[in-house]
C-alpha cells in the first residue's frame, strides 16, 4: 500500500504548494452571484414552497408547535389509509410527545409502512431535509419505510446548500449527512419518472412554528 | 471492459438493431428537455460553469496536496485508505478486504470507475455473491449486458424487455403491466439482499478533503440501503475526485444534477465519514475507501489534464449526434460517447481504440453543455494527431490525405481538379440528385448528395469578389 501511495504522490509530480496559499486560492472559489435566483423570501417560506414545487414532489404543511405534530400525523395516516402504527424514530423530542392512538416502535422494519422522524433541519434552496446519523437519528430511518412524515423546525432551515455546509465547516462530522429531496425515485426504465424506488415512495414534511 | 477492435461491425450492428434508436432517444431526448429548462431558469449558468471549472483545476493543480489532506482527515474518522496505482491493484485491495471478513455477498450501488476497472468480474471471479442494486444495473445484470451510458446504463432496454427480463427473473414479478409495476417488483425483489449483504461497495461522487468525507448522489435510495446495513462499506475512488470542502461540493452538486437530469438536486446526497460511532444504532463497522489511479496521473502528465475535471454527468452524451444515433455499446468501452473517446484510448491504449476519437463530427455540442467546460473536441483532436503520428491510421486514409495536401500546396491544380469534378459529378445526376457514383458508395450508400451547381467555391469567391 505505501509503495502504491509514494508512487501516485511522485507520478503527479508536483511539490506540494504552501498550504496556506491553496486554502487562500480555495477561499476565493467560493459560488455567489452564479447561484440560481432560488432564495429570494425568508428562508422558511422558500422551503416549504420548494418542497411543495414539482421537481421536489414531496407535500408539505404547517403547524404551530411540536405538540401539534401528533395530530398532523394522525391525519396523514388516515388520509392515505394507513393503520395506526409505525416507527418513530428515536429522538427524546419525538418521544416526549402524545402519540396517543397510535402503535408506536422503535425498531425499523425491513418492509416498514411508515416511519416518523426529526430532521435536524431543512434547506431552502433545494427544498432538502438534513439528517446527521446518531444514537437519536438511526440513518435507515429514512430510507427502509414507505411513508416517511418529518417533523423540521421552521427556525432550523438555511437559506443556501453553502448556509448549511458553512453551519458545520470545521466541526466533528457524523459519520453519515443524509440531504434528503422528495421521495425516493428513478428514471432507469425509458427515463419516465416512477416515485417510490428504493426508498421511501411518500414525503411529508411538517414544518413546525416560525422562524 | 476491453476494447475490441472491430468498431465498424459494432456501429453496423447497432444501426440495425430496430429497437435501439427508440430506446436511446427516449431517454436522452427527455434528458436534454429537462436539461434545457433547468438551464434556462439558470441565467447565471455560465458563471457557475466557470466556476466549476475553477475549482475543479485548482484541485488538479494541487492535487497531491489535497490527496494527503483527505487521507489525514479520513484516516482520523476511523476510515481505512488504501491506494491503488492499477484497476487490478485496486480491485485486489477490494477481494482481499471481502475475504478477511469472510464475506459471502455483496451489494453495489452504480458506480462507474467499479465498471472501469471490472470490479463486478473480480468479485465474481473471487466467488462472492455480486447483487446489483441500482434499477439499471439490476436490469443489465440479469441480461448479462455491459452499461450502455453513465447514467442511465440500461438506456438501451425498452419497458418490453425489462418486463420480460423480471418475469423470468423475479420470485413475484406481478402483472409487469407499467413501468410503475416493474419498479416495485425490483423494489420486493432486492429487499432482503440489502439487507443480508456482507459488504457494500459504492463509488464517489467527491472526495471533501477538509473532512474525509465521501459524497454520493443517487435518486433510488439503493446507495444508502447499500452501504448502511452491511458490516463493512467499501468506496473505490478516483484520485481526480477530490473537491476542497462541503461548500466546493456543494458548487459542483448545482452543476452536476443539472446536467445529468435536469433536476436542482438529487432526491439523495449524503456524505459517508467513517465507520459506525460507539453511540450509532446503525452503519458499517468498517468503512474502507480506495484511492484509484488507474491512468489519471498519466492523464496529469500527458496533456489531458482539461480531462480531469469530468464530473461523470452524462450531457456529452446525451447531446453528442454519434452516440444518439450508435448508443454505449458500439463504442465498446466502459465509457462512451465524447467523454469516453477522450478517456478509451488512455485506459486502453490509442491503438485499439484509434477509431474512437475519429467518431466524431466536431460540432462542439459536447463543449457547449459540458457543465466543467472540458474543451472535448480539442481533445479528441489531439487523439487523431497523436493517432497520425504513430502511424495508425490505414494506408489508404494516408495516401488520401498525402494527396489532397499535395493539390492544397497548388491552387492552379486543386482548382483544376474541382472544376474536372463538377463536370463529371452531374453525368450521375438524376433530377438534382446523386444516388450512386463511382468512389462515393461510403455517402451514397445512406443518403443521396445534391448535384453541384454553381461553380467551385474559388470561382463564386472570384465572381462576388469583383462585384
Amino acid at each position: 500500500m505505501n509503495d502504491a501511495r509514494t508512487e501516485i504522490l511522485k507520478a503527479i509530480g508536483k511539490v506540494p504548494g504552501n498550504p496556506a496559499t491553496i486554502a487562500a486560492q480555495a477561499q476565493r472559489l467560493r459560488a455567489g452571484a452564479c447561484r440560481p435566483d432560488r432564495v429570494n423570501g425568508p428562508a422558511d417560506e422558500v422551503f416549504i414552497e420548494r418542497l411543495r414545487s414539482p421537481g421536489v414532489a414531496a407535500t408539505a404543511e404547517r403547524v404551530a408547535t411540536m405538540q401539534d405534530f401528533p395530530d398532523a400525523v394522525r391525519r396523514y395516516l388516515a388520509a392515505h389509509q394507513l393503520a395506526p402504527a409505525l416507527a418513530l424514530q428515536p429522538h427524546p423530542d419525538l418521544q416526549a410527545l402524545d402519540w396517543s392512538g397510535i402503535a408506536t416502535h422503535e425498531h425499523i422494519a425491513t418492509d416498514e409502512p411508515a416511519a416518523v422522524g426529526l430532521a435536524l433541519g431543512g434547506i431552502a434552496e433545494t427544498g432538502s431535509l438534513v439528517f446527521h446519523s446518531s444514537s437519536v437519528s438511526p440513518t435507515l430511518f429514512c430510507f427502509l419505510p414507505l411513508h416517511h412524515i418529518v417533523a423540521v423546525r421552521a427556525s432550523q432551515i438555511w437559506p443556501w446548500l453553502e448556509d448549511y455546509a458553512d453551519a458545520f465547516a470545521g466541526c466533528a462530522q457524523p459519520r453519515n449527512v443524509n440531504l434528503i429531496t422528495g421521495a425516493s425515485g428513478t428514471t432507469d426504465i425509458e427515463g419516465t419518472l416512477v416515485r417510490g424506488a428504493h426508498g421511501p415512495g411518500w414525503l411529508h414534511a411538517v414544518l413546525i412554528g416560525n422562524a | 471492459m476491453s476494447h475490441t477492435p472491430d468498431f465498424n461491425t459494432r456501429v453496423a450492428a447497432a444501426l440495425a438493431n430496430p429497437t435501439l434508436k427508440v430506446a436511446i432517444e427516449r431517454t436522452t431526448g427527455t434528458a436534454r428537455t429537462k436539461r434545457a429548462a433547468a438551464m434556462a431558469a439558470w441565467p447565471e449558468f455560465p458563471a457557475a460553469r466557470a466556476l466549476g471549472r475553477d475549482i475543479k483545476d485548482h484541485v488538479i493543480e494541487n492535487l497531491a496536496h489535497y490527496l494527503v489532506e483527505f487521507e489525514k482527515n479520513a484516516v482520523a474518522a476511523g476510515t481505512k485508505v488504501h491506494w491503488a496505482r492499477s484497476g487490478e491493484e485496486a480491485c485486489q485491495i477490494v477481494v482481499d478486504i471481502c475475504r478477511k471478513a469472510k464475506a459471502k455477498s455483496v451489494t453495489r450501488a452504480k458506480s462507474m470507475l467499479g465498471e472501469e476497472i471490472g470490479l463486478p468480474h473480480a468479485l465474481e471471479a473471487a466467488g462472492l455473491e455480486r447483487v446489483e442494486t441500482d434499477l439499471a444495473e439490476h436490469i443489465i445484470q440479469l441480461a448479462g449486458d455491459p452499461p450502455s451510458h453513465i447514467v442511465w446504463p440500461a438506456l438501451h432496454k425498452t419497458r418490453e424487455q425489462v418486463a420480460e427480463l423480471f418475469r423470468a427473473h423475479h420470485r413475484d414479478p406481478g402483472a409487469m403491466a407499467t413501468v410503475e409495476a416493474m419498479v416495485a417488483s425490483a423494489r420486493r425483489q432486492l429487499r432482503e439482499k440489502f439487507m443480508a449483504a456482507d459488504v457494500g461497495i459504492s463509488g464517489a461522487n467527491f472526495l471533501i478533503a477538509d473532512t474525509g468525507a465521501v459524497c454520493t448522489v443517487t435518486n433510488e435510495g439503493n446507495a444508502e440501503l447499500t452501504t448502511t446495513p452491511p458490516r463493512i462499506h467499501i468506496v473505490t475512488a478516483g484520485i481526480e475526485k477530490l473537491v476542497p470542502s462541503t461548500a466546493h461540493a456543494m458548487a459542483m452538486l448545482r452543476l452536476l444534477v443539472r446536467s445529468a437530469t435536469g433536476a436542482e438536486l438529487t432526491q439523495y446526497t449524503t456524505f459517508h465519514n467513517g465507520p459506525k460511532r460507539a453511540e450509532d444504532r446503525d452503519g458499517p463497522d468498517e468503512f474502507h475507501v480506495v484511492l484509484v489511479d488507474a491512468g489519471r496521473t498519466r492523464m496529469l502528465n500527458e496533456g489531458l489534464a482539461e480531462m480531469l475535471r469530468c464530473i461523470r454527468c452524462g450531457a456529452c452524451l446525451n447531446h453528442c449526434v454519434v452516440y444518439r444515433q450508435i448508443g454505449g455499446h458500439a463504442y465498446g468501452a466502459t465509457y462512451p460517447g465524447p467523454m469516453g473517446s477522450v478517456l478509451t484510448p488512455v485506459l486502453d491504449g490509442l491503438e485499439q481504440a484509434q477509431d474512437l476519437p475519429r467518431a466524431c463530427t466536431l460540432n462542439g455540442q459536447c463543449q457547449e453543455v459540458c457543465p466543467v467546460a472540458i474543451p472535448l473536441p480539442t481533445l479528441l483532436r489531439g487523439w487523431r494527431e497523436k493517432s497520425w503520428q504513430r502511424g495508425f491510421e490505414p494506408a489508404t486514409v494516408r495516401w488520401a490525405l498525402v494527396l489532397w495536401r499535395f493539390m492544397a500546396m497548388r491552387p492552379r491544380l486543386y482548382e483544376f481538379a474541382g472544376n474536372l469534378g463538377l463536370r463529371i459529378m452531374p453525368l450521375f445526376s438524376r433530377g438534382g440528385w446523386i444516388s450512386r457514383m463511382p468512389m462515393a458508395g461510403g455517402w451514397t450508400a445512406h443518403r443521396d448528395m445534391p448535384s453541384p451547381s454553381g461553380g467551385t467555391f474559388l470561382a463564386q469567391y472570384r465572381r462576388r469578389f469583383k462585384k
